[in-house]
């Protein structure tokens, strides 16, 4: 024993956390005690078993809480004039009509509010415009209508000045009039790939452009913000209650305890309600201005100019390979066109972990343009760099003559090649042989059929997804005096299903009926600190602290049992609302034991601990799909998907496959339809509804087969949790895009999929395999 | 470029009467109320939901007299006399109505925010269609928008209501 184990190990490390593709070291404290992990295959009474949600009931009735929802006394309405403009400047600003309209309680505009430096320095409400949407100025009114007309009757001078718009040759040279800054840079390379690639004998290079794509939650963005004396409660729809709390107060210069930031059900979030909006500040204050609360709630045009988007990006891919099929050099190149803001993430990190290949060189640029600011939107960059990369393997596939899921079979990654360490699970061979097993690939005449002129293919795409989840994360377990419990923490529910996941984690430690326990969160003032859910890293961050918190309340609750029943403590278990001695009789109830304890209160503590350091976590899948064309009409329609993912264990399989259901719908409108259309010579959008922007409707949705075929990953986290809201978005279009590769002998190289591109392809490609 | 115009006139009111899930109501409006905004602003009935506020996504999907309409775009004013079944309404004595009922055991419900329109749209294809095929299901739900992606367990849903009504 050394001197230093007398005294405990060190409270604190530091760890990495990985947090959409991008890592961050965290200082971490090391739980007092981690609870042993749960083996792979553990049987368990809750966890793992497909309960009905525990927010079921108050979703089908109407009595689920949205912000838009919330009516507080005396309530104001809010409206923002947005610039119809790309860039430019608005000047002679008037409101004075404006306030004189019957209602309308304030008009503020740059001038009236305190200086926030929002978009590259400029300030919130500045008459400088980069972008068409770009709030100038905001009313409160009594109604809605009064506040819509005292929008109307601000009185402003447009001018416009020359703006940039989207990838294009000039943006590639540095040359894009108006761009609000410079381009960034970003190269990563293993290995040496311009050799890898002179020496290989088999090089495919192929471009591939995505359009600009945008979330389209069905919940608008929006905000109640209510200050009292001098706090501020904000009601917000966003996957972060704590991040905007801290964001409120930097830019208010209040402190972060003066704030409580409230998010009951929200409607959707998928990257686009990460953190505080310029909607949320200006709610914040108008309410200051008014001393009464205010409502501000984003109409649906306004959620497709400034809510964010998934960036338009030109890809060029080269794969090299040997004539045996293994991978010898992946060689990147992107262009990204951010908007006038956003978050500059890396697409590259798919082709560094994805296969098994010693040079890999990626070279990024981020183009600043005049469209809203760019926002994650599930799992970002991976999405359009799959489509690049999935697209180029099968084109590889082609060249070499080779079967495209052998191919992808021989090269798939076996460790994390950038960080030299080993993967603590890798389900991705078993995903990729289930799948081809489940769509029959290779049974008969695949892609062959062909009845007239509808043509029928299969496609085939994987996916990887670091999905480990992090430190910090706490949660508090109260159990009540009737023997039932209440799950405390600081995180959120997206729709996701958080609520009843935790539930789930914690009835099953505590041995609870699932109705017995009910889980509060979405409330700074409520829960001990969870960060944002994002990165597809709530389950496996919040979750472990949930049955630390659990596991804590649950040693209490044996002690006091114990004494009741005249045993040692480590004899007992817990199980359906009794505590037993070993496996015997001898028992009581969990309800017995609080009543005896009366209004002395079990309070178990938990936190999440640090990540393992010697391992990668990571979430894989590999989805296939089968399409028909018409070659008359070039309409594409998705007949199947089959889709199996390994996230580690799925706390309850109905809401992973709802997960699954979700990424595979939203990959296919990526595919097919999605794109937001900015007039490169107006600078406007054309398309900002859902009439124009479609997104997939029940007509479109093919027969979905999609599982998860993984058991519990003990060395990812004690649960054996990892992420799986993000990655099944990853693989859909590029399966579906390899899928008309297949049917049309031709490779589709743009995104959307649309029928005037797919009859282009048909019209240069007419050698079909008869 | 130049904005700004004089704000409108006011408008007289107009009184709407509607019975809404049971109980008669009468209001004094201003006759560019939607249904939507009564609903939810004078009534307190916030489950049908403003997606898009002009008949893209049906999140505010209620039924008048049975059929379910987009409330967003619907004056309230052209319905007065109406019956008006919202999501509150559908239940009878505290129980959930049978579709509400199968869309929580189906998990045809992920955020929950076009729930309360998917299950009204439902209700009214089954009135509609007893016993619906795919592609009616398809056709009847495709003014149902959902980001989530809950289309196909909210197909489940409706099977598994329309052949528990048919075995009885």
């Amino acid at each position: 024993m050394t001197a230093r184990e007398g005294h405990g190990p060190p409270r604190f490390v530091v760890t990495t956390v990985e947090v959409e593709g991008r890592e961050e070291e965290t200082v971490v404290e090391i739980p007092a005690f981690e609870p042993v992990p749960w083996s792979p295959r553990a049987r368990h009474d809750l966890v793992g078993k497909p309960v009905h949600r525990v927010d079921g009931e108050a979703k089908v009735t109407g009595g689920a809480i949205y912000t838009a929802d919330v009516q507080l006394p005396q309530m104001l309405h809010a409206r923002l004039l947005r610039a119809p403009i790309a860039r430019g400047n608005a000047s002679g600003l008037d409101v004075s009509a404006a306030r004189a309209i019957p209602g309308v309680h304030a008009v503020i505009t740059g001038r009236d509010i305190p200086n926030i430096s929002w978009l590259h320095g400029a300030p919130l409400l500045g008459t400088r415009v980069l972008y068409p949407g770009q709030p100038v100025a905001a009313v409160a009114a009594e109604t809605l209508g009064a506040a819509d007309a005292a929008i109307r009757a601000i009185v402003v001078r447009w001018s416009s000045r020359a703006h940039t718009v989207g990838v294009t040759t000039t943006d590639r040279k540095g040359r894009s009039p108006g761009a609000p800054a410079h381009p960034v840079t970003q190269r990563q390379q293993r290995g040496n790939v311009r050799r890898a690639i002179e020496r290989a004998p088999v090089v495919v290079t192929q471009t591939y452009r995505v359009a600009p794509v945008v979330h389209q939650a069905l919940e608008p963005h929006g905000t109640v913000a209510w200050w009292q004396g001098d706090r501020l409660t904000v009601y917000e729809s966003t996957q972060g209650i704590f991040r905007v709390r801290r964001q409120l107060a930097d830019y208010l210069g209040l402190a972060t305890s003066q704030i409580r930031v409230i998010s009951g059900y929200m409607g959707g979030g998928f990257g686009a309600k990460n953190g505080c909006g310029s909607h949320t500040l200006l709610a914040a204050l108008l309410s200051r201005k008014t001393r009464r609360p205010i409502r501000l709630v984003l109409d649906r045009s306004e959620e497709c100019l400034d809510t964010g988007h998934r960036p338009e990006m030109v890809m060029t891919v080269s794969v090299a390979t040997g004539r045996d099929g293994l991978l010898r050099a992946l060689d990147f190149e992107a262009w990204v066109a951010l908007g006038a803001d956003g978050w500059i993430g890396s697409p590259g990190q798919l082709l560094h972990r994805l296969y098994d290949c010693p040079n890999v060189r990626t070279v990024e640029t981020f183009y600043y343009t005049n469209s809203g600011p760019m926002s994650a939107f599930r799992a970002p960059y991976y999405v359009e760099a799959a489509f690049a990369l999935e697209s180029a393997m099968d084109l590889a596939a082609r060249r070499l003559k080779m079967d495209p899921v052998e191919f992808r079979a021989l090269n798939l990654a076996r460790s994390d090649q950038e960080r030299n360490r080993p993967f603590s699970t890798n389900e991705l061979p078993a995903c990729l042989a289930d799948v081809r097993r489940r769509i029959g690939w290779g049974d008969g005449d695949r892609g062959h059929p062909a009845q007239g002129r509808v043509r029928r293919g299969w496609g085939v795409a994987v996916q990887i997804w670091g999905a480990a989840g992090g430190p910090p994360a706490y949660a508090e377990v109260r159990v009540n005096r009737d023997g039932t419990a209440l799950v405390v923490t600081g995180t959120q529910d997206l729709g996701t299903g958080t609520r009843t996941i935790l539930a789930q984690i914690a009835a099953e430690v505590l041995g609870l009926a699932l109705e017995d326990v009910r889980v509060v969160l979405g409330d700074t003032d409520a829960g001990p600190y969870a960060g944002n859910s994002w990165g597809s890293m709530t389950t496996a961050s919040v979750g472990p602290a949930v049955r630390m918190a659990a596991e804590d309340a649950r040693r209490q609750l044996c002690e006091v049992a114990a004494a009741l029943l005249g045993v040692s403590a480590d004899r007992l278990t817990m199980r359906r609302g009794r505590i037993r001695v070993g496996g015997g009789r001898k028992s009581v109830t969990i309800e017995r034991v609080t009543e005896h304890l009366g209004n002395i209160m079990v309070v178990g503590r938990g936190h999440r601990g640090p990540n393992p350091q010697s391992v990668t976590v990571i979430s894989v899948g590999a989805q296939a799909a089968e399409v028909e064309v018409d070659l008359d009409t070039g309409v594409v329609r998705v007949v199947r998907v089959v889709a199996a993912h390994g996230c580690g264990r799925a706390i309850n399989p109905e809401l992973a496959e709802s997960q699954l259901h979700g990424g595979i719908i939203q990959g296919l409108g990526y595919a097919l339809f999605e794109r937001r259309v900015q007039d490169p010579d107006a600078g406007s959008v054309l398309n900002a509804g859902l009439h124009d922007y479609k997104i997939p409707t029940f007509a479109d949705v093919p027969a979905i087969d999609a599982r998860v075929i993984s058991a519990g990953d003990p060395m990812a986290n004690h649960i054996g949790v990892k992420g799986l809201a993000e990655p099944p978005i990853i693989p859909t279009a590029p399966a579906i895009a390899n899928a008309l590769f297949n049917a049309l002998g031709r490779q589709p190289t743009e995104l959307p999929l649309t029928p005037a591109r797919i009859l282009a392809l048909v019209k240069k490609g007419r050698k079909f395999r008869r | 470029m130049r904005s700004g115009t004089r704000p409108p006139r006011a408008a007289g009111r107009v009184r709407v009467s509607l019975t809404v899930n049971g109980a008669r109501r009468s209001l004094d409006v201003d006759p560019r109320t939607t249904l939507l905004e009564i609903l939810r602003e004078r009534l307190a009935l916030t489950g049908a939901k403003p997606g898009c506020d002009r008949g893209e996504c049906g999140a505010c999907t209620v039924l008048v007299n049975g059929r379910p309409i987009y409330s967003c775009v619907t004056l309230a004013a052209i319905w007065s006399g109406a019956r008006v079944t919202t999501i509150e309404g559908l239940g009878r004595g505290g129980r959930l109505h049978p579709m509400q009922r199968a869309f929580i055991e189906a998990d045809a419900v992920q955020c929950g925010f076009c729930t309360p329109g998917q299950v009204l749209s439902a209700v009214a294809l089954l009135d509609r269609h007893p016993r619906p095929n795919a592609s009616q299901i398809a056709e009847a739900m495709s003014g149902n928008l959902c980001r989530c992606g809950t289309y196909p367990k909210i197909v489940r849903a409706i099977q598994r209501v329309a052949r528990r009504r048919k075995r009885k």
